[in-house]
């Protein structure tokens, strides 16, 4: 198997909350791979760290004393690259069991540093694409010029009129009508469809190797998410593009995704081919997935017209990560034989099939990684 | 692309025009209405020493038109005016429009020159308090500006005369007339210093820059041309930097006349507010007209420029 695109080894990006005095663990330890040309979908409720984890990934978080460390491997031109290399030295972490206590940060040799690290990656390799399209764009200047900003920057259509042809060109692929009077307009004066569309046609544009679609359809009509839906599926076919796709709404991850990675407290809980996570007569299944499942509609709940249950309690606070499972709280599958287990000791991310992993002691399996 | 923003920009203009005419009118109404009902006699500058009812008391008061009613005499100012013609000052005989145009001179650089300075101290500790947060080199400006800005500007004038120019011997005095001396541009910049640091623009400028530009740098969109690799001053350079710099701009120029009325008197500098000074003592009446017309005019200029600039750069302020 080739080395993926891009990979996330233990990643861990911490924010200091000045207010409460400790830090909130938004993404704790995952570990990632992305395949040259497949989707992954990251699923989970809101403050799992999903969004965090692909922001750590476009070097997009500006954490004052917090922490971000592991490694992010990007494959370009046959070379390897850790996003994160050399941060280290400018942040001091000092750790108590396995607790962040204390980060002394020399903030801007950080940032400088992160920002050398990005350079010539962000909007050429990795592009993005954000929620609420119609605020993400430059509301004082009009679609084509910011198409023709990208394009100018990361391929080698320089030239004015040759950048603007290019532009006219993505405009078109991402389906926007009559592209040509669209590129004079402002943001402003479009739909947030239509304003999502000039968005992926920018990210797009730059040709990347990797697409973060960042909640793509948050803050859109649910009729218009549904196009976008249609259009990311139709790009994807078209172009082949590696995307890391980033959503709470299990039926975009469900259409689009090769694979999938479901997230809960910082954490990755659950992982596979998108076929068998997502699976209705899956044998092997974390409960969280279990639960977000249940939550959505499906024809068979409509049809027998019963309750969508919704996941008991409250999303996991980061900043008091229990001892055990993160999703111990919630949980209603737990059993007398590892209720021990579940309280007190935190599962490993184990194999339960080829490709397939489970962080959870229902599964013997889990148990030997 | 370049001609659709110049049809909303020249229909501001005029709108902005129109309204300035209608607004130089309403004041000149007013500082007519207070001079009349104002006490104190301009005669009583002329005749100093003579009688009143002398029989040159008479005709005067007959040249001066003081026979009529107050409207009337309005009137005849107004349609002088609209002609170009300000009157005659009573105090010196000299035709208001070109004195007025010889001091203006002075107070448009004491004011644009200080203007410039707070623009520069301002902006670059507002940028970098934006940018980079709370720096203790940045936040120590920044308090030291608070604190100019708090001191009166006469205070603040005559601290300077006596350290610079009596102590060190440094300027002239009368930095006025030093404007046929060697160097003369370095003297005029004393005033400009002082109406520049603590005329209380200072600390507001930041505070407002800073406050808008480190909003629009959290802005969606700032975060987008990060993530598609672009130079973010690019994209925050309208919404973040031209139009709070304008709008603060337009804000203190009154401010900025009013400062100069203080600093001229301390500086000795010929300018609009010595003469406006003089002209209130005198009741010179068309030399007070005449300066209360284009101290509004210049502050209305401020107005017009910013609402230029917002209407230019923002596409929504076009489909109002």
């Amino acid at each position: 198997m080739d080395a993926p695109l891009l990979a996330v080894e233990n990643l861990r990006t911490y924010f200091y909350s000045r207010a409460k005095r400790a830090f909130i663990r938004s993404v704790d330890g995952v570990s990632l791979g992305v395949m040259r040309g497949e989707t992954l979908g990251i699923v989970g409720e809101s403050g799992s760290g999903k969004s965090v984890t692909a922001l750590s990934a476009a070097g997009l978080v500006t954490a004052g004393p917090g922490v971000i460390s592991g490694r992010i491997d990007l494959q370009s031109n046959g070379s390897r690259r850790n996003l994160l290399d050399g941060l280290e030295n400018y942040a001091r972490v000092t750790e108590q069991d396995g607790r962040v206590m204390a980060v002394e940060k020399d903030e801007r040799g950080w940032r400088r540093h992160s920002e050398t690290l990005m350079a010539g990656v962000r909007g050429k390799e990795i592009a993005m694409i954000f929620q609420n399209p119609r605020s993400a764009l430059n509301p004082y200047s009009t679609i084509g010029k910011q198409l023709v900003e990208t394009i100018r920057l990361h391929t080698n259509f320089k030239g004015e009129r040759q950048a603007r042809e290019r532009a006219i060109h993505w405009l078109e692929r991402v389906r926007i009508d009559s592209p040509r009077l669209r590129f004079d307009n402002f943001p402003f004066g479009m739909s947030g469809g239509m304003c999502q569309r000039a968005m992926i046609a920018m990210a797009l544009s730059a040709e990347p190797s990797l697409l973060i679609a960042d909640e793509p359809t948050t803050g859109l009509d649910a009729t218009i998410q549904s196009t976008i839906v249609d259009l990311l599926a139709q790009l994807k076919t078209e172009t082949g593009i590696t995307t890391l796709l980033i959503s709470h709404d299990i039926s975009v991850i469900q259409r689009l995704s090769d694979r999938i990675a479901v997230m809960y407290g910082g954490t990755v809980v659950e992982t596979g081919r998108a076929a068998e996570v997502l699976a209705p007569e899956a044998t092997a299944r974390h409960p969280y997935t279990a639960a977000l499942l249940a939550s959505i509609p499906s024809a068979e709940t409509i049809r027998r017209k019963s309750y969508l249950q919704a996941i008991e309690g409250e999303v996991l606070d980061t900043i008091e990560v229990p001892r055990g499972c993160r999703f111990y709280g919630r949980c209603n599958r737990v059993t007398e034989a590892i209720r021990g287990n579940c309280a007190g000791l935190e599962p490993p991310l184990g194999e339960v099939a080829p490709g397939h992993k489970v962080r959870c002691w229902l599964y013997p399996a889990a148990g030997k990684p | 692309m370049k001609f659709a923003a110049i049809k909303p920009v020249s229909r501001v203009l005029a709108r902005e025009l129109a309204v300035t005419a209608l607004l130089l009118l309403g004041v000149s109404v007013v500082v007519f209405a207070i001079l009349y009902l104002a006490p104190g006699d301009p005669l009583n500058v002329l005749l100093e020493g003579q009688s009143p009812r002398s029989q040159l008391a008479l005709g005067m008061r007959e040249a001066l038109g003081v026979p009529q009613t107050w409207y009337g005499q309005y009137a005849a100012w107004f349609g002088k005016m609209l002609q170009g013609n300000f009157g005659n000052s009573i105090r010196t005989g000299l035709p208001v429009l070109p004195e007025l145009a010889r001091v203006g001179v002075y107070t448009l650089t004491l004011t644009l020159g200080s203007l410039a300075l707070t623009l520069l101290i301002a902006v670059p500790i507002a940028v970098h308090a934006a940018a980079h947060g709370g720096t203790t080199g940045n936040t120590a400006a920044t308090l030291a500006a608070y604190v100019l800005s708090a001191v009166p500007v006469f205070w603040f004038g005559y601290i300077v005369v006596y350290v610079f120019i009596h102590q060190f011997g440094m300027f002239p005095l009368i930095s006025g007339t030093a404007a046929k001396q060697e160097h003369a541009w370095l003297y005029f910049l004393v005033p400009i210093f002082v109406l520049g640091i603590a005329s209380g623009t200072l600390s507001e400028m930041i505070r407002h820059l800073r406050e808008e530009l480190s909003r629009v740098l959290a802005e969606d969109y700032i975060r987008t041309a990060r993530a598609k690799g672009a130079p973010v001053w690019r994209h925050a350079f309208k919404e973040g930097f031209l139009i709070p710099v304008t709008e603060i701009m337009s804000a203190k120029i009154p401010f900025l006349l009013g400062g100069a009325v203080i600093v001229e008197q301390v500086f000795n500098w010929p300018g609009m507010g010595r003469m406006a000074w003089q002209a209130a003592q005198d009741r010179d009446f068309p030399v007070i007209m005449g300066i209360a017309l284009v101290a509004a005019a210049f502050v209305r200029l401020g107005n017009l420029l910013q609402r230029v600039v917002f209407t230019a750069v923002n596409p929504r302020a076009s489909k109002e």
